[in-house]
C-alpha cells in the first residue's frame, strides 16, 4: 500500500554568492518512511534540511510540506506558514539548546513556543525527557551534561511538539558507541510509531540501518535515490571474494588472477562461485567475501570516498 | 504576545544565571553609586567639621555687637570674617561662606534684654546647606543668650537702657495709665536690682555666675536673607545648591551603569543565541521574527527598570530623598524605551558575540563619557557640555536627577524624556528592521 506523500521537494535550488550549494534537487518521503539524505562534508544536507523547515527560501523550486490529512491538522504547504512549521520538528547539526537552562526549562520553554500549556506541556515535558533517557537528569542544566547526553537532548526537544516529520541533521556526530546505539534504538522506536524522518548523515552504515529509502547527494546533486538494497543492485557492483588457496587441482580454472597463494575475484553470486570451485577440489585456507555497501554505491557513483 | 512573554521569561532567567552579566547590571553600578557617593559626601561632611564660615556685616558698632560678635568668635565652631553688605553678600553666593549676618543699628539696644522687641539678625545662609543653618542660629541665640548674662553685670548698660525706657514710656502716649503706672514700678524695682547687682559686683567679684536664659524666651529675632535667588540656577553653583544627599549625583549615574549593563548583556544575547544554535530553533517554531526580537526588548525592558528600582530603594534607604516620586517613575520609563531601542540597535550590528560585545561596550563607555556617565556634566568645560547633548546618557541622567534632586516641573521633563523616547523608538525601528532583514 503506497502511503500518501508528507514531504515533497521539486527543483530546490540555492546558492550562496557564486557557490551552488543545493542544485536542482527532487525528492519526496512517504508518510512513515525513514529517508536517509547521504553526503560528504559540503554535499548540501544541512541547507536542503534549512529550505525543508522555511529557514532558507529555496533561490528555484518548492517544498511542500503535509498530506492535507487529519493526521497533518488539514495543512499542506509552504514551512514558512507557522500551521505548516507545527508539523516538523528539527534537531540541528549543532546543538541548539540553552546550556544555562535545565533539561526540564529547555523543554518546558520550547514546548511553549509551540503553544502547550498546562497538563499537555507537562505531559509532553514528561514523554521527552523519558525519550532523552534524561528523567533522573531533568534538574541540571545542559552545561553539566556530557556530549552525548546533549545530543539526546537535541532530538527529545525537537520532538517536544508531536510533529509529524522529524527532521535528524547527522544526528550522531561526536558521540561514542555506546550512545550511538542509544539514539538509534530511540530513532527506531519512533519509526514504529509510524514518524515520519528524514535523516542525514555520511556514514553509511547508518544509512543503511535505519533508512528505507536513500537519496546520496554530492556537490549539491542528488546521484541516485532509491531503497538501500536496490541502489547496491544497481550501483554497489559485485562483491569481492579474497581468499588464500591451499591444494589447487591443475585442471581447475580460477575466475581470477592468482598472485602467489593469494586469489582475488569480483562477482554478482560470490557463494555460489566459492561453492563451485570447492567441488572442483579447490582447497581454501582463508575467505572473505565483502559485499558491497552505500560506500561502493558512492564510490562507483563519484569515484570517490564517501568519507575523506 | 504570550510567546514575547514566554521569551522574556527565559531571557531573564538565563539573566540570572549569567554571573558576570548580573554582576555589570546590578554588582558594579551599586558599587560605583556607594563609592562615588561616598567620596562626594567626605568632602562635603568634611567642610561641615571644618570651621563654619560665617561673614558679619556689623552695622550697629555698638558694645553690645562687638560683644556679641566677640562670643561668635569664640565659638570653635564658627570661623567669623567682618565685611561689607556687598562682599558678605557675594562670599556666600560663590560658596565661600556658609552664611551671612547683618546687626542692624539699634542691634546693641535691644540684644540682651528680656523684654520689649528682640533684636533682630539677619541671617542668608547657602541654601544647599541648610543643615549648617540651623546649627549656626543656635550658635547664634547661645551668644544673645551670653549677652542676657552680661546686660545683668553691667549695671550701667542696664541703668541707660532703663533710663531710655522710662524715656520711652513717658513720651508713649498710646499706653493706657493702669499700664503706665505698672510699667514705671517695674522699672523702679528694676532700677533697684541693678543697683544691687552693681553692689554686689563692686563688694566681691566671685559672684560672676550668669543667670539662666530662660527657655521659651526670645533672644533674638532671625529674619532670613534671601541669598539663593541670586545664584544663577543654571551655574554650577546653582545647580550643586539644589543637591540634598550625597547620594543625589552618584545613584543616577549608577543607575545610568546598570542600564548600560543591560543592554551590553541583552545585546548579546541575541548573538548568542545565533552561536549556540538556538536562533535556529526559535526561526523553525511559529515564532515571528518580531517575537523573537520584541521578546529581547521586553526582557531588557524589565531589567532596567529593576535596576532603576533596585538602585533607587537602595539610595532611599541610604537617605537620597527623590523631590518626586511620579516624575521618577516618567524618567524611568523614558530611560528604559531609550536604552532597550539602544540595545536592540547594538544587537543587529554585528552576528558574533565578540562583535557585538565589543562594539557594544565601546559605543557604551563613549556614550557614558560624553554623557556625564563618569564626569557628572555640570563639572565638564563648556564644549564638552555641548557635546554631551548627543549622548542619550546625558538626558538619562538629566530626567533622572530632574526627578530626584533638579526639582524639575513636569514641563522641565518633557523635553529630555521626548528626547529618550524618540532615540528609544528609532532604535527599535532600526533593530527591528535589520533582524527581519537578516538570515534571509
Ligand atoms: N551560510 C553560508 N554561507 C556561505 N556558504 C555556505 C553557507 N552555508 C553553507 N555554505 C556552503 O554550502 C555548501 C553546503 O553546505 P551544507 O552545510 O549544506 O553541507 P552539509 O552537507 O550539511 O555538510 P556537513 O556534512 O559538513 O554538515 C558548503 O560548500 C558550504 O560551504
Ligand atoms: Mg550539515
Amino acid at each position: 500500500m503506497e502511503n500518501p506523500l508528507i514531504v515533497s521537494a521539486q527543483g530546490l535550488r540555492k546558492s550562496y554568492g557564486s557557490h551552488i550549494a543545493v542544485d536542482g534537487l527532487n525528492f519526496e518521503i512517504q508518510r512513515g518512511a525513514t529517508f536517509g539524505l547521504l553526503g560528504p562534508n559540503g554535499a548540501g544536507k544541512t541547507t536542503t534540511i534549512s529550505m525543508l523547515v522555511g529557514l532558507l527560501h529555496p533561490d528555484e523550486g518548492s517544498v511542500i510540506v503535509g498530506d492535507g490529512s487529519s493526521k497533518s491538522n488539514g495543512t499542506a504547504g509552504n514551512p514558512v506558514d507557522d500551521s505548516v512549521r507545527r508539523l516538523i520538528g528539527v534537531a540541528p547539526q549543532s546543538l541548539s539548546l540553552y546550556d544555562e537552562l535545565t533539561a526540564k526549562e529547555n523543554l518546558e520553554f520550547f514546548g511553549q513556543l509551540y503553544g502547550l500549556s498546562g497538563g499537555r506541556l507537562r505531559e509532553r515535558v514528561q514523554w521527552s525527557l523519558a525519550f532523552a533517557e534524561l528523567e533522573d537528569r531533568q534538574k541540571d542544566r545542559l552545561s553539566t551534561f556530557s556530549g552525548g547526553m546533549k545530543r539526546r537532548m537535541n532530538i527529545a526537544v525537537a520532538m517536544i511538539h508531536e510533529p509529524e516529520i522529524l527532521l535528524l541533521d547527522e544526528p550522531t556526530v561526536g558521540v561514542d558507541p555506546q550512545s550511538r546505539n542509544h539514539i538509534f534504538e530511540s530513532i527506531q522506536r519512533l519509526q514504529k510509531e509510524g514518524l515520519t524522518i528524514l535523516y542525514t548523515t555520511h556514514y553509511m552504515e547508518e544509512a543503511q540501518r535505519l533508512c528505507d529509502s536513500v537519496a546520496i547527494m554530492d556537490h549539491g546533486k542528488l546521484l541516485a535515490l532509491d531503497s538501500v538494497p536496490r541502489l547496491i543492485a544497481q550501483h554497489g557492483g559485485c562483491s569481492v571474494v579474497t581468499c588464500e588457496l591451499g591444494r589447487l587441482p591443475e585442471q581447475v580454472e580460477l575466475p581470477g588472477q592468482l598472485d602467489g597463494t593469494l586469489l582475488r575475484f569480483e562477482s554478482d553470486r560470490p557463494l555460489e562461485k566459492v561453492a563451485e570451485l570447492s567441488g572442483q577440489g579447490v582447497q581454501f585456507r582463508t575467505l572473505s567475501i565483502s559485499q558491497p555497501d552505500l560506500e561502493s554505491v558512492f564510490l562507483s557513483l563519484t569515484g570517490r570516498s564517501l568519507r575523506d | 504576545m504570550n510567546r514575547i512573554v514566554k521569551m522574556a521569561i527565559k531571557d531573564l532567567r538565563l539573566l540570572a544565571r549569567d554571573r558576570m552579566g548580573a554582576f555589570f547590571i546590578l554588582g558594579f553600578p551599586i558599587l560605583m553609586g556607594l563609592f562615588f557617593g561616598l567620596v562626594m559626601g567626605g568632602s562635603n561632611s568634611g567642610e561641615g567639621r571644618a570651621k563654619m564660615q560665617v561673614a558679619i556685616v556689623d552695622n550697629d558698632n555698638s558694645d553690645m555687637s562687638r560683644k556679641f560678635i566677640e562670643s561668635l568668635k569664640a565659638n570653635e565652631s564658627i570661623a567669623v570674617s567682618m565685611e561689607e553688605l556687598e562682599s558678605a553678600r557675594e562670599s556666600v553666593r560663590k560658596g565661600k561662606r556658609v552664611a551671612m549676618m547683618v546687626l542692624d543699628e539699634g542691634f546693641g539696644e535691644s540684644a540682651g534684654v528680656l523684654w520689649g522687641q528682640p533684636p533682630t539678625i539677619k541671617l542668608g545662609v547657602d541654601p544647599s546647606r541648610s543643615a549648617e543653618a540651623a546649627m549656626l542660629q543656635g550658635f547664634i541665640m547661645e551668644s544673645i543668650g551670653q549677652l542676657v548674662g552680661e546686660r545683668f553685670q553691667d549695671p550701667d548698660l542696664m541703668r541707660n537702657f532703663i533710663d531710655k525706657s522710662r524715656q520711652e514710656l513717658a513720651d508713649n502716649q498710646s499706653i493706657s495709665s493702669t499700664n503706665r503706672m505698672l510699667m514705671q514700678a517695674f522699672f523702679g524695682s528694676l532700677e533697684q536690682m541693678t543697683e544691687n547687682i552693681g553692689a554686689l559686683q563692686t563688694q566681691s567679684d566671685d559672684s560672676s555666675q550668669a543667670p539662666n536664659a530662660g527657655k521659651g524666651i526670645q533672644f533674638a529675632n532671625i529674619e532670613s536673607l534671601d541669598v539663593s535667588r541670586a545664584v544663577d540656577p543654571d551655574s554650577t553653583a546653582g545647580q550643586i545648591a539644589k543637591l540634598n544627599s550625597k547620594w543625589d549625583i552618584s545613584f543616577p549615574q549608577a543607575m545610568i551603569w546598570g542600564v548600560l549593563g543591560c543592554v551590553a548583556g541583552f545585546a548579546i544575547s541575541i548573538a548568542k543565541e545565533r552561536t549556540q544554535g538556538t536562533m535556529t530553533r526559535l526561526r523553525v517554531a511559529p515564532v515571528s521574527k518580531f517575537e523573537i526580537i520584541a521578546g529581547k526588548a521586553l526582557a531588557c525592558f524589565i531589567t532596567v527598570v529593576l535596576v532603576i528600582v533596585t538602585l533607587t530603594v537602595l539610595g532611599v534607604l541610604l537617605g537620597m530623598q527623590p523631590k518626586s516620586y511620579p516624575l521618577l517613575v516618567l524618567a524611568a520609563i523614558s530611560v528604559s524605551v531609550c536604552f532597550v531601542g539602544i540595545m536592540m540597535f547594538l544587537s543587529v550590528i554585528g552576528t558574533t558575540e565578540q562583535a557585538v560585545g565589543g562594539s557594544g561596550w565601546a559605543i557604551n563607555m563613549v556614550m557614558a563619557m560624553l554623557g556625564g556617565g563618569m564626569i557628572p556634566v555640570m563639572f565638564m568645560p563648556a564644549f564638552m557640555k555641548s557635546l554631551s547633548n548627543l549622548s542619550p546618557v546625558k538626558w538619562g541622567i538629566l530626567s533622572l536627577e530632574g526627578a530626584i534632586w533638579r526639582e524639575f516641573s513636569f514641563a522641565e521633563m518633557v523635553m529630555p524624556c521626548l528626547i529618550l523616547i524618540g532615540v528609544g523608538i528609532i532604535g527599535m525601528s532600526i533593530g527591528t528592521l535589520i533582524f527581519r532583514r537578516t538570515d534571509a
